[in-house]
């Protein structure tokens, strides 16, 4: 049955929108639908990439009875998806009363502290430091940075930004947006069980958001053409940069049960649909190897809405976690019209931006084995910018030592180096059965030279890819021999 | 009242904060404007053979697409050169040059049609550096020089020489408001354009010349941009003539806004330089003589290159007194989008080359550079005169240095480091101080003065409108606390409205850091005129009879004489009794920097109107198999005289310092062998965050430091802390030198990213394992 209207709350109002009755499409993005409202147009384009944060905007769901608050960068964000939601702009934060504007004190610390110059990324800078108080992030020079490299500033230098979040907005308070959260749950229970799906039928887009599992396998089955999104950081780009068409999309972002971690049988197995955000707080608790990389994974406003498995599924060369994944085993569980499988890792990759999905597939979760005592996880991501940046290499590697120092165990999986991460067979293969020893190490950073061809690109050139992929593995020895080696 | 030191916030803070501040893509959402759009040029050097909009102009939603042809007026962008065609005729000099417009309901019909229009072109062979231009011997214009002493005789006969050369990167402004323009046509073809422009009457000007009309028949209008850095101060010109050219021919409001890739792509940069040097000195590190050749890349067309270069000339020897010295300079004509204006103009290039001499000269002798640089610092009494021939007065290096080598602990700093890196063969830190020594004004000395008009209501509120433009630098809240200041009243009655050529004409470009020196004055100059007139009646209100009895004060809304406070009229009273006598409430303002010259033929002048002085200690770790680096700490101690606003002015140190960090570290600029820009997004050109930050950041400004020469003691305060940013480019190079233990020169250049940072710690690596 179609279900053409989508409903949300704007603020405080609801808003329904027929998408057979509107110009928007259901992929219009979040960004151009407030911006196309002259009363909404404190959320900023700068970027429409979701590198610079200046369309920050706050969504806030619920989960388990309760709602959560996430900040998001609204130029990635596909209207459809905020379905059953609240999204909170810049322009609610503050009230009138009488003649007079009462700031929200994270609007009234940014003044107190001089955090705008030019004023056009103070906006996308206020929705994140509301959505760190919203979720009670505690305040310290590290959280601070995590919570705002998302957002880009070419005046003040963040000085000013940092004290004002440092010294203003560590306090707790209520504001008249906790007032009426009773109020938004009733508003938000209301519409997620009078609409749990949409399925719309727009005169130039078909777009589903199921609410289950099954549903989802069986309208996958019905559309086999129809592309998968869940947190769309990727897919939303190329419909901004190069106006990519996208006519049937199968949004698998409301599907509860793809979002839980569980444990099972020496196994973690985390749904496709967890965030890069609830995967890093995982990482942090149960699974250190991943810290590292999880802490430089492009910004709380990607992390909020990527997903593990669409990182996964994009094949990316380069994808942050990819090599991880390799270094670490990993077992995807996919789903289909005609049954379930598990494959490797390895498996799954298949090509540049190719993966072994069907056309009536999907990416269930993901398993990660319980790392045993003797096994070293390692990475390292090299990049031009620590944070919010795309690696230029990066390796991540598993190492087992035997008794006698010798190597029993290695994969050293590259990413950035080739079309799709790729392990250095030849490096890995000397140094099978050789004492762990700096020369030995230096023997096969040679040999790393062979695995590869890397091409210069928008990032760097080849003979600095050249060099960094040799110099990595002679950090791991390094590493691993000072003891700090992630485990 | 001479000094006013506080720290109110910007003047639109609260609008910027609350997402109620408007800038121009904010405006006329969903009404009668339409959308404009420009196509431009694929290659960067080609033939338009034959073109054809049939297919096209039948797309959905598509209203006009324009050519040359349909240029009412002059189909040029540039009123001086006039080299900079609005609309490419024939020939295509560069990627991104414009070559037609259309205008259409919406972004996506623009974007069909532009697929739509069918183009012949006969490709030609570009030219895309400055070797390649130098080969071909591309000026732009001729070779400029300024020279003192006897450079050849004294470089001879030094001690020590050393020769070399350095290659210094361009810079993406990364303004967070992209270049954008909403043009209203009029009555009579008359029209409104709402600009983020840094130079409204320029503006006016080029799109008066555009449609062919007189500039009486054009306004401009500035309300704020979000943020300029020297990238609207000319090219903002070009999207406004473009959005002009389809308001004029659709007869609707048309609005241009730049996607970010496109204004990477196609605008003009911070011009990327190469030098070659040689740098005569004496056992202990004086220089004796300095030749320098510095080559710039315009790009396609003139636009600022020539003061650009001139700017970089003067600052060639930045604090230091070289008695025997030639500098040499020439841009260079390439096929690229023309560069053009951005933070420091020159000046960061021009000062790069001699700190990197410096640096290595320090290696060559075994000492520490920051030494060297201290027993090189002009003067005071002496050694005072810089090589164009202007006396070095206001000599502020010393002061700095004093308190800052003390501050940041620098020697004791210097023994930590040697004594980490002794100790870690794959981590190095490294630790630099340099000075900025800047010199303010326009250096084309015309262009030093500026217009006000101040409105006095009969409420008694205050309306002040200036040439200058608010790119978040707080020019508007500086203005405001000066108007506050001379006329006694508080900010509250005090508004300043957008920069309209319409209230203020003639004026200059808001540039050069010169923004609250020049409109300052010129709204002091006004509001003097003001009490002038109000003068008569104050003494007839206070029973004074005397013409000359004593100072008029006004403050706290009083109006009073200064030695009988106690007797005082009330503002408001003077305002309704100044009305009542029929005397004007409005004032106009104007200021022109006195006493600045500059005789480019002898290369000799006094081309500035005062210095500005800063310092900055930075020291950082390097990762000598990454060659990832980190800043752990930066010390700043700057200059800006009796500060009007001590948070504003910190927020332009702050702020220049971590641009400038970002041009000396990450923002590096790749080009195909065909001349496309390989980064033209965030995603890989990498603007610094938040992590960037030095991880203890000490940021103050110079006490007790009035500065005679600006209005209310104040120091211009914009670009000079950019140049700060040599204090990491150099610590850098430190680290990297601690590879080989100090003892061999590395190779280097700006920006120092991670490419060259590790590939520098490579050569080493292997020269001194053999």
């Amino acid at each position: 049955m179609e279900n053409n209207t989508l409903k949300f709350l704007l603020n405080d109002k609801q808003v329904e929108i027929d998408f057979l009755k509107t110009d928007y499409l259901p992929s219009t993005t979040v960004l151009n639908y407030l911006r196309s409202q002259s009363d909404l147009s404190g959320t900023k384009e700068g970027c429409a990439e979701g590198d610079c944060g200046a369309c920050t905007v706050v969504l806030v769901e619920l989960l388990d009875h309760q709602l959560i608050y996430k900040t998001i960068d609204s130029c990635l964000l596909f209207l459809a998806s905020i379905h059953g939601k609240q999204l909170i702009t810049v322009e609610y934060l503050s009230q009138k009363k009488g003649q007079d504007i009462v700031l929200h004190p994270v609007q009234q610390a940014m003044v107190n502290y001089h955090g705008s110059q030019c004023g056009f990324c103070t906006p996308g800078f206020v929705m994140s430091i509301f959505g760190m108080h919203k979720s009670e992030t505690p305040v310290n020079d590290k959280s601070i940075i995590e919570t705002l490299s998302g957002n880009l500033c070419r005046c003040t230098g963040y000085k000013p930004i940092a004290d004002a979040v440092q010294h203003d907005c560590h306090l707790k308070f209520d504001d008249h947006i906790s007032a009426k959260e009773g109020q938004v749950k009733n508003q938000l229970i209301g519409i997620n069980h009078s609409i749990p799906s949409l399925k719309i039928h727009a005169s130039e887009q078909i777009y589903l958001l199921p609410s289950t599992l099954e549903e989802a396998i069986s309208l996958k089955k019905n559309y086999p053409e129809s592309r998968i999104i869940n947190g769309a950081t990727d897919i939303a780009i190329r419909q901004n940069k190069t106006h990519e068409y996208l006519p049937c999309i199968l949004d698998v972002s409301n599907i509860k049960c793809l979002k839980k971690i569980d444990e099972i049988d020496g196994f973690f197995l985390l749904g496709s649909g967890v965030t890069i955000e609830q995967f890093k707080i995982f990482s942090e608790n149960y699974y250190k190897p991943f810290q590292k990389i999880t802490d430089v994974f492009a910004s709380l406003q990607i992390r909020n809405a990527a997903t593990i498995g669409g990182n996964l599924s994009t094949a990316s060369p380069i994808g942050d976690l990819i090599p991880l994944f390799y270094a670490v085993k990993a077992k995807l569980q996919i789903t289909g019209s005609k049954g379930d499988r598990v494959v490797n890792i390895e498996d799954f990759i298949t090509g540049y931006r190719k993966n072994c999905l069907q056309n009536d597939e999907l990416l269930v979760s993901i398993l990660l084995p319980f790392l045993e005592d003797d096994i070293f996880v390692f990475s390292e991501k090299v990049s031009t910018r620590r944070d919010l940046d795309i690696a230029t290499v990066s390796l991540a590697a598993r190492l087992k030592l035997s008794s006698g120092n010798r190597v029993d165990e290695i994969i050293l999986a590259y990413g950035g180096m080739a079309e799709t991460v790729k392990r250095a067979e030849k490096a890995e293969n000397f140094l099978i059965g050789k004492l762990w020893s700096q020369d030995n190490i230096e023997a096969a950073m040679a040999f790393i030279e062979q695995d590869f061809t890397p091409l210069s690109d928008a990032r760097s050139g080849k003979e600095y890819r050249s060099t960094v992929s040799k110099n990595l593995l002679l950090k791991l020895f390094l590493l691993k021999r000072s003891g700090i080696v992630n485990n | 009242m001479n000094s006013i030191i506080n720290s109110d916030p910007h003047e639109s803070a609260v609008s910027h904060v609350t997402g109620k501040a408007v800038y121009v893509a904010d405006m006329l959402i969903n009404s009668q404007v339409i959308v404009g759009h420009v196509v431009f040029s694929p290659y960067a050097h080609a033939r338009i053979l034959e073109y054809d909009f049939t297919d096209a102009i039948k797309v959905k939603g598509v209203i006009d697409i324009l050519d040359y042809n349909r240029i009412p007026g002059v189909n040029q962008l540039n009123s001086i050169a006039h080299d900079e065609p609005c609309l490419a005729r024939e020939e295509i000099h560069c990627i991104g040059q414009a070559m037609f417009l259309i205008a259409a309901l919406n972004e996506k019909s623009a974007i069909e049609a532009e697929k739509k229009i069918k183009i012949k072109y006969e490709v030609l062979k570009p030219i895309l550096s400055i070797e390649e231009a130098i080969e071909q011997d591309s000026r732009m214009f001729p070779t400029r020089r300024i020279e003192t002493g006897s450079p050849d005789d004294t470089l001879l006969n030094a001690p020590h020489v050393l020769e070399g050369q350095l290659d210094i990167g361009g810079q993406e402004h990364w303004y967070l408001e992209t270049q954008a323009a909403l043009c209203v046509p009029g009555e009579d073809r008359e029209m409104t354009i709402y600009a983020s422009s840094q130079n409204p009457t320029e503006t006016q000007l080029v799109v008066a010349e555009v449609l062919g009309l007189n500039a009486n028949q054009v306004l401009c209008e500035v309300k704020r941009m979000g943020g300029g850095f020297g990238g609207k101060e000319t090219q903002a010109n070009h999207i406004a003539a473009w959005a002009a050219l389809l308001a004029d021919a659709t007869n609707r409001p048309v609005k241009i806004v730049m996607s970010r890739d496109n204004d990477q792509k196609y605008t003009g940069k911070r011009h990327s330089f190469k030098a070659f040097y040689k740098i005569g000195f004496d056992h202990d590190g004086r220089i004796i003589s300095y030749i320098v050749d510095l080559h710039g890349n315009a790009g396609m067309n003139a636009d600022l290159s020539m003061p650009i270069l001139e700017r970089a000339l003067f600052h060639s020897e930045n604090s230091y007194f070289i008695p025997n010295m030639r500098v040499r300079g020439t841009m260079w004509k390439t096929n690229m989008p023309s560069n053009t204006a951005f933070r420091g103009f020159g000046g960061p290039q021009g000062m790069a080359v001699i700190e990197n001499a410096i640096d290595r000269m320090a290696r060559f002798l075994h000492k520490d550079a920051s030494e060297i640089r201290f027993m090189n610092f002009y003067g005071v009494d002496e050694k005072n005169i810089t090589h164009y021939g202007q006396h070095v007065i206001g000599n502020r290096l010393f002061l700095i240095w004093d308190r800052l080598i003390k501050t940041s602990q620098y020697f004791d700093r210097r023994i930590d480091i040697t004594a980490f890196n002794n100790k870690n063969r794959y981590i190095k830190r490294g630790i630099a101080l340099t000075p900025v020594k800047f010199g303010i004004s326009f250096t084309t000395s015309f262009l030093n003065q500026a217009g006000a008009l101040v409105n006095v209501y009969k409420d008694g509120t205050v309306l002040v409108n200036h040439g200058g433009t608010e790119m978040g630098q707080g020019l508007h809240t500086k203005i405001k606390a000066i108007a506050s200041s001379e006329l006694g009243l508080p900010l509250s009655k005090i508004q300043i409205s957008a920069t309209n050529t319409s209230k203020v004409p003639n004026t200059s470009p808001t540039a050069a850091s010169s923004g609250t020196d020049l409109n300052g004055m010129a709204v002091k100059n006004a509001i003097d005129k003001l009490k002038e007139r109000f003068k008569p009646l104050v003494l007839k209100m206070l029973n004074c009879n005397d013409q000359n009895c004593g100072i008029i004060s006004y403050e706290n809304e009083k109006v009073f004489l200064s030695d009988q406070p106690e007797h005082s009229v009330g503002f408001y009273e003077l305002v309704k009794q100044v009305h009542k006598n029929q005397i004007s409430l409005s004032a106009t303002g104007f200021y022109g920097t006195p006493n600045i010259f500059f005789d480019r033929d002898k290369g000799k002048g006094k081309p500035f109107h005062y210095y500005a002085f800063g310092m900055a200690v930075s020291e950082v770790e390097v990762d000598i198999l990454t060659g990832m680096s980190r800043i752990l700490r930066s010390d700043i101690l700057h200059d800006a005289g009796s500060s009007i606003n001590e948070a504003v002015d910190l927020g332009q140190v702050t702020g220049g310092f971590i641009q400038g960090v970002g041009w000396c570290t990450t923002e590096t600029l790749r080009y195909n062998s065909e001349g496309h820009l390989l980064n033209h997004s965030p995603d890989t050109y990498k603007i610094p965050g938040i992590g960037d930050m030095p991880l203890d950041f000490r940021v103050e400004l110079l006490r007790n430091a009035p500065n005679p020469m600006a209005v209310h003691q104040s120091k211009a305060v914009g670009e000079p802390p950019l140049m700060l940013a040599f204090s990491v480019w150099l610590a850098i190079k430190d680290a990297i030198s601690a590879v080989a233990d100090h003892g061999i020169e590395p190779e280097f250049s700006l920006p120092a990213n991670n490419e060259v940072i590790l590939l520098s710690a490579e050569k080493l690596r292997n020269l001194s394992d053999k």
